[in-house]
């Protein structure tokens, strides 16, 4: 057995302000977990705490928790494993949801309107005449890691967007679009990735990598969300019918490469507004300014070629030609 | 020392001091730099990875070609993606004898897998060495708190960044701070994202970003940022006055290159190091390093 003092966030919505960490002292055999220690609290000292948990095995996203400032799962979260020198572990509810009693959040603001919002479901064509929709292994291999997504959300608490941004789709619902539009059976897959590509979607993802570092079973969201964002790329969809600038932007950024062998930013910044787009080119006008006055602005399609320029125009051709 | 030098395309564009302020600070400690001219852009996350990882092998290949077994990059961009397209191209032989056949073989390279890809800030503290480089050092930067800034690119994903027997790479820019004899200013933002790859798509959530960590690091008492990535500095720097205004908060906050940090504690001044290139004026940061001095 050992005594461990948990900190754990209590909140009532009626009383906001009073808002605090509540101490408890728990005596549990060394296999517990954080969701075992709760319970215990929940059973022994304060049934009125409030906590969710579920499977208790790692398999229902449930228990999502910010432990000493990292999100976990609290059922596969054993106490003696994050426990600190002072006996102490800090148990709090994860970040960037509204909480709605102690460590239970909203789960609808958080997760599921993001989730509805990319129809998780596939859309098979008829089924075959033994009446199933038959998949061949390798062809679903491609989607079974993002199948072992239990929706835990901690992809999203971990986000550098969602910190900033509640309507971004997010890395759990992108992870839940990679699996139906990598299905082989899905019949949606052009409309699915024309549909995340508009606002808030796929295109307002920053690629930093936080969402596989906070993911508790190593499904590599940010993986997954560069295979959308190149599939997309591979079928010219490159943005949705809403932000044009992203397309814009994509194809600059390859023009530039082609012809010079490297990036010409000035013709990047200049072509990402749009040519004719006179708002946006006088909203570069300050920056642009500032920019000049320190001697340091590139000077649009005034870009020297690389020595290997012709190889990379090659190489981007033909790789552009392979595509299927 | 000899290095393939990987400059990358914002080091002569949109942050044209960097190039300069990092060779002259190769020259001082003795680094030498085999620069690669005829390889193009590594797409730095932008494009698709069938089009930048054949346009990354091949400038793998001219490096191993030159006879040179690591390349070195000055932007935590460019570290990034080029190393993860050589993870690809090296865990996966399949990929790499395609890649090789269908796009080096006409111009008659191959890449064998072999070559490293590592950061001027790797390269300063795992193969220089901080004994060696504190040695150099005839200025130091006492007084002068910064606050570091590591771009995405050099912490994640971490598993490939910082593998087993690196683990220090998590804060080799606090230590070089130290090394420098200046104060680390710690703070939440160091190793988030700066905003950069979003500035086209979501222009609003870019700046969230800017305003959130300069002023993050300037509440917390930096009189500067340094960050290994000329992509953050395009954004933390150049954005900030625009960043400033949607968040309604002045800040001010100038934000140092890395081998211009290391630059002035190797003895260079201001002008040689180029800080009268950037946005924010990094006066009041460099005042108070030179009071220290004479102090
Ligand atoms: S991808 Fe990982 S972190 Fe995100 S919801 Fe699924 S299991 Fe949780
Ligand atoms: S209770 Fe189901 S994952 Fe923890």
């Amino acid at each position: 057995m050992m005594q461990t003092t948990f900190k754990v966030h209590r909140f009532d919505p009626e009383q906001p302000e009073h808002a605090r960490l509540a101490t408890y002292v728990v005596e549990l055999p060394e296999s517990a977990s954080i969701v075992d220690g709760l319970t215990y609290i929940c059973d022994e000292q304060d049934p009125s705490l409030a906590f969710r948990a579920n499977c208790e095995r790692g398999s229902c996203g449930d228990c999502a928790l910010r432990v000493n400032k990292k999100g976990v799962l609290g059922c596969t979260t054993k106490i003696v494993d994050v426990v600190g020198k002072d006996g102490i572990v800090t148990v709090e509810p994860i970040r960037h949801v509204p909480v709605l009693k102690d460590l239970v959040y909203d789960m609808e603001t958080f997760l599921w309107r993001k989730v509805r919002a990319v129809t998780p479901w596939i859309t098979p064509q008829a089924a075959g005449p033994n009446g199933a929709s038959t998949v061949s292994e390798q062809k679903i291999a491609e989607v079974r890691t993002a199948m072992s997504c239990v929706m835990c959300g901690l992809c999203d608490e971990g986000c550098t967007v969602v910190a900033v941004d509640d309507q971004f789709v997010g890395p759990a619902a992108l992870t839940k679009a990679y699996r139906a539009i990598f299905d082989p059976r899905d019949t949606r897959h052009v409309e699915r990735l024309q549909s995340i590509s508009e606002p808030d979607g796929v295109w307002d993802c920053t690629h930093c990598f936080e969402a596989n570092g906070h993911c508790p079973i190593g499904i590599e969201p940010t993986d997954r969300i560069f295979e959308i964002r190149d599939e997309a790329i591979r079928l010219g969809i490159r943005s949705g019918k809403q932000n044009p600038k992203v397309r814009r932007h994509y194809d600059s950024f390859v023009n530039s490469v082609k012809k010079s062998g490297w990036l010409d930013e000035g013709r990047l910044a200049i072509e990402s507004e749009g040519l004719f787009n006179v708002r946006g080119l006088l909203k570069l006008l300050p920056t642009a300014a500032r920019a000049i006055v320190r001697n340091k602005a590139p000077i649009p399609y005034m870009h020297h070629k690389r020595p290997g320029a012709k190889a990379i125009r090659q190489i981007i051709e033909k790789a552009e030609g392979k595509r299927s | 020392m000899k290095y393939a030098f990987y400059p990358g395309c914002v080091s002569r564009g949109g942050c044209p001091e960097l190039y300069p302020a990092a060779v002259k600070v190769a020259e001082k400690l003795d680094l030498e730099l085999q620069e690669l001219t005829d390889v193009g852009c590594t797409g730095a996350g932008v494009l698709s990875r069938d089009l930048s990882d054949p346009i990354n092998a091949r400038t793998f290949a001219k490096a191993e070609r030159n006879g040179l077994s690591t390349l070195m990059t000055i932007c935590s961009t460019c570290q990034g993606v080029m190393m993860q397209a050589n993870h690809r191209l090296q865990s996966d032989t399949a990929y790499r004898v395609h890649i090789n056949k269908t796009y080096l073989a006409d111009e008659g390279l191959e890449y064998s897998g072999a070559l490293e890809v590592k950061h001027l800030l790797w390269v300063l503290m795992e193969d220089y060495g901080a004994d060696k480089l504190k040695a150099k050092l005839t200025r130091p930067l006492s007084g002068l708190k910064v606050a570091p800034f590591y771009g995405c690119y050099l912490r994640r994903p971490s598993d490939l960044m910082a593998p087993k027997g690196f683990a220090g790479r998590k804060t080799y820019l606090e230590d070089l701070i130290s090394l420098v004899g200046a104060e680390v200013v710690d703070f939440g933002g160091k190793s988030k994202c700066c905003g950069f790859p979003i500035l086209t798509a979501n222009e609003d959530n870019s700046m969230r970003m800017v305003s959130d960590h300069t002023g993050e690091a300037k509440d917390k008492g930096a009189h500067c940022m340094v960050t290994p990535c000329p992509l953050c500095h395009l954004n933390l720097d150049g954005n900030q006055p625009n960043a400033e205004k949607k968040a309604k908060k002045p800040i001010g906050l100038p934000i140092l290159h890395l081998p211009q940090l290391v630059g002035l504690a190797l003895g260079f001044d201001e002008r040689e190091m180029e800080l009268q290139r950037h946005i924010v004026p990094p006066d009041a940061a460099i005042r108070n390093v030179k009071v220290n001095m004479l102090s």
